[in-house]
């Protein structure tokens, strides 16, 4: 009981207002035989609770796409005792078309004028006591991505649950369902001295004129991305560098106190070495996932992705995708976790999937730390500059692969919908919520990964324990010289190949499992697992894997694990925000050959030019 | 004429909008069903148009735009 549904369009605020009503108590699953997400958590009130569901996005309830379908039928089939229909009060008129569609339906609802801040600003006024008297249902102006304004929702709610009220009046049809005309015509009617229609008159500002230009916009919109990451690795570096020093710190002391217990120092490296390890790369991830949402959750909010991704529409349109793609494609280059999770933005499921998949072609921040000091083991600095610029241009190649690999599946070439998209004007962050929502990110990210990471990390322990200490008597060594046949083939020795499938598992932990696998005389377990706090000595490794692998494999090893699996947890997050097992796997299954058959082509065709 | 023939600053009014259901729903949603009035504010080659109906920047895909008949309106 007492459940209440939000509704509104994409950009009407209705996520905010779930996130901020919910906070933490929230729920995600699936619609019954859908991919589409079930959002929905609960709140109290003086000691009642409520269920808030989040109803899918959806620009109205004509029946035209799988979350308008579950939205309709969640509301006709009364699941809701009441339905919060929010709409921009920047923008009434346009966004009242929500109502118009919903005033066809019979059920309880509130009237929530969103984003009055906005409208203040632009000197509009609106009388919401006439508009209540003539809808018949309460109408509340408000903020919502100011978290101040709920209290003024409370009293609202909780009356309206005891005595509901339901509009008085509705679109007039002159058929069975009003049209589009009959809708503007009542919204127009409604609105009649409620508010002044804003100046039909309408002129670009300075910036916006800059921004909006073909050229010069996209120049500018790329630097603003740059300086973006610039803060986003302010943001995450100081917390990298605090969780960088918990395994110094907690590792010796726990190290000492185990062997005072006379533990065996099997269970010692686990407690001193693995545990602290893993919470460190959690944390650093972590931080990760927060500096790129804080940024990118500010260039939202104040208006300015919608310009970017009128920007790029074109250039995505090639790859079937639309400019909105184009923030999370951008976020790839911080975080695979955060692009996957910044598709949220997507009109439906299967634009949402292909973005993803796209987007884990995206190298991220920690690969590119990886390529160059792993190039210039090899290559001179021209080399080095020749590899980043071989892997930026394959990035745009494998793209294209995986819009025609996967495109049609997803977004069938009839049900393309190309940009439709409103420019929001631009507006004040409202800071509390950015870094609200960026924090439960970051934290739901860290719970998530310290469960997978430290089993994965185990795993591997388990195939890198040597009880003599030297590499030889390691499972890793016996698995991976076992099937080195095989990989070399497609350029890989058992080495590289090993540190290929330690990449599929975390970028971070590359450079440690290289170290481990080459270096050879120090226990692989102690030494892979150092090499997540950056301890590895570059010149010592530069010599170990300069004699034991050619630049073939090298060149053929750096474009393989570039462009494999991003990491587990990138993994993980797509199966979470897809919902769908089929195709996490498939997307895998496709990064994980494809890279093999690239690092196959790389390997052979560079072979006959370097020795 | 069609919507993505238009000049900048011109405006115009929505005469007939083609298309499949689930376009029309799309666009009549946003604001732009028959008889709206519009701005056009930016009209570039191979971008999406520009538009200004009901209190609200648009950006609409250029192909979407010929499905959109209009007729030019003194200003």
């Amino acid at each position: 009981m007492n459940t209440i549904a939000l509704l509104g369009q994409p950009n009407s605020g209705k996520s905010t207002m779930f996130n901020q009503l919910t906070g933490s108590r929230q729920h995600v699953g699936n619609w019954p035989g859908k991919t589409v997400e079930k959002k929905y958590g609960t709140f109290q009130i003086g000691g009642t609770k409520y269920t808030v569901v989040d109803l899918p996005g959806s620009y109205g309830l004509s029946g035209n796409s799988d979350e308008e379908i579950i939205t309709e039928k969640f509301i006709k089939e009364g699941h809701a005792d009441l339905v919060c229909v929010l709409v921009d009060a920047s923008q009434l008129e346009r966004s009242m078309y929500m109502l118009a569609d919903f005033a066809a339906i019979d059920i309880p609802a509130v009237l929530i004028l969103n984003m009055m801040d906005v409208a203040k600003g632009q000197g509009k006024t609106i009388n919401a006591s006439l508009l209540s008297q003539r809808l018949g249902i309460p109408v509340l102006p408000f903020t919502a991505a100011d978290g101040k304004e709920y209290d003024k929702l409370k009293s609202p709610i909780e009356k309206e649950i005891k005595n509901p009220h339901r509009l008085i009046t509705k679109p007039a049809a002159s058929k069975e369902n009003a049209d589009a005309n009959e809708k503007y015509a009542w919204i127009g009617t409604l609105l009649d001295g409620v508010t002044k229609a804003g100046s039909s008159e309408f002129k670009l500002s300075k910036f916006d004129q800059k921004l909006l230009h073909p050229v010069i916009g996209k120049i500018i919109s790329i630097g603003i991305i740059l300086l973006g990451f610039l803060v986003a690795m302010m943001i995450c570096v100081p917390v990298m560098g605090v969780a960088g020093m918990l395994p110094g710190l907690i590792g010796p002391p726990i190290a000492n106190f185990l062997r005072g217990l006379n533990v065996h120092p099997w269970l010692v490296s686990v407690f001193s070495l693995l545990i602290p390890n893993t919470l460190y790369f959690c944390a650093s991830m972590s931080a990760f996932v927060l500096g790129v949402n804080i940024v990118f959750g500010f260039l939202e909010e104040i208006g300015f992705l919608a310009r970017v991704a009128y920007q790029f529409d074109g250039t995505l349109s090639k790859l079937g995708l639309q400019g909105k793609a184009v923030a999370p494609i951008l976020m790839g280059f911080g975080c695979t976790i955060g692009s996957t999770t910044g598709t949220r933005v997507m009109d439906n499921w299967g634009q949402r999937m292909l973005t993803i998949i796209v987007a884990w072609a995206v190298p991220c921040g920690s690969i590119w730390s990886i390529i160059p000091v792993v190039s210039n083991m090899f290559f001179p600095v021209w080399g080095t500059a020749l590899v980043v610029i071989g892997i930026f241009a394959y990035m745009v190649i494998l793209m294209w692969i995986v819009s025609k690999v996967f495109g049609n599946k997803l977004v069938a070439e009839d049900q393309r919908s190309g940009m439709i998209m409103e420019l929001p004007p631009y507006h004040k962050a409202h800071w509390g919520h950015i870094l609200k929502e960026a924090w439960f990110k970051c934290r739901d990210m860290f719970m998530r990964a310290i469960k997978t990471v430290t089993l994965v990390s185990i795993i591997f322990w388990i195939f890198s324990y040597s009880p003599s200490g030297t590499v030889e008597s390691s499972l890793l060594y016996k698995v991976g010289t076992a099937i080195e046949p095989v990989t070399k083939f497609f350029g890989l020795g058992w080495q590289t190949f090993m540190a290929f499938i330690s990449g599929a598992f975390a970028k971070e932990a590359v450079l440690g499992t290289l170290n481990a696998v080459f270096a050879g005389q120090s226990n692989l377990a102690d030494v892979a697992f150092h090499g997540y706090t950056g301890s590895v000595d570059t010149m010592a490794l530069t010599g170990y894997m300069t004699q034991a692998i050619s630049g073939a494999e090298a060149l053929a090893f750096i474009f393989g694990v570039t462009f494999s699996v991003p990491c587990l947890m990138a993994l993980s997050t797509t199966y979470r925000e897809s919902h769908s097992l089929k195709w996490t796997v498939r997307t895998a299954a496709f990064y994980v050959g494809a890279a093999l058959i690239l690092s196959c082509i790389v390997y052979h065709v560079s072979a006959l030019f370097m020795l | 004429m069609k919507l993505s023939e238009m000049k900048v600053n011109a405006r115009g009014r929505v005469r007939d909008l083609k298309g499949e259901p689930r376009f029309l729903n799309r666009i009549n949603s946003v604001g732009l069903n028959e008889g709206a009035l519009f701005q056009v504010v930016r009209n570039d080659r191979k971008m999406p148009v520009l538009v200004y109906v009901r209190e609200t920047l648009l950006a609409l895909n250029r192909k979407d735009c010929e499905k959109i008949e209009v007729t030019e309106v003194g200003a």
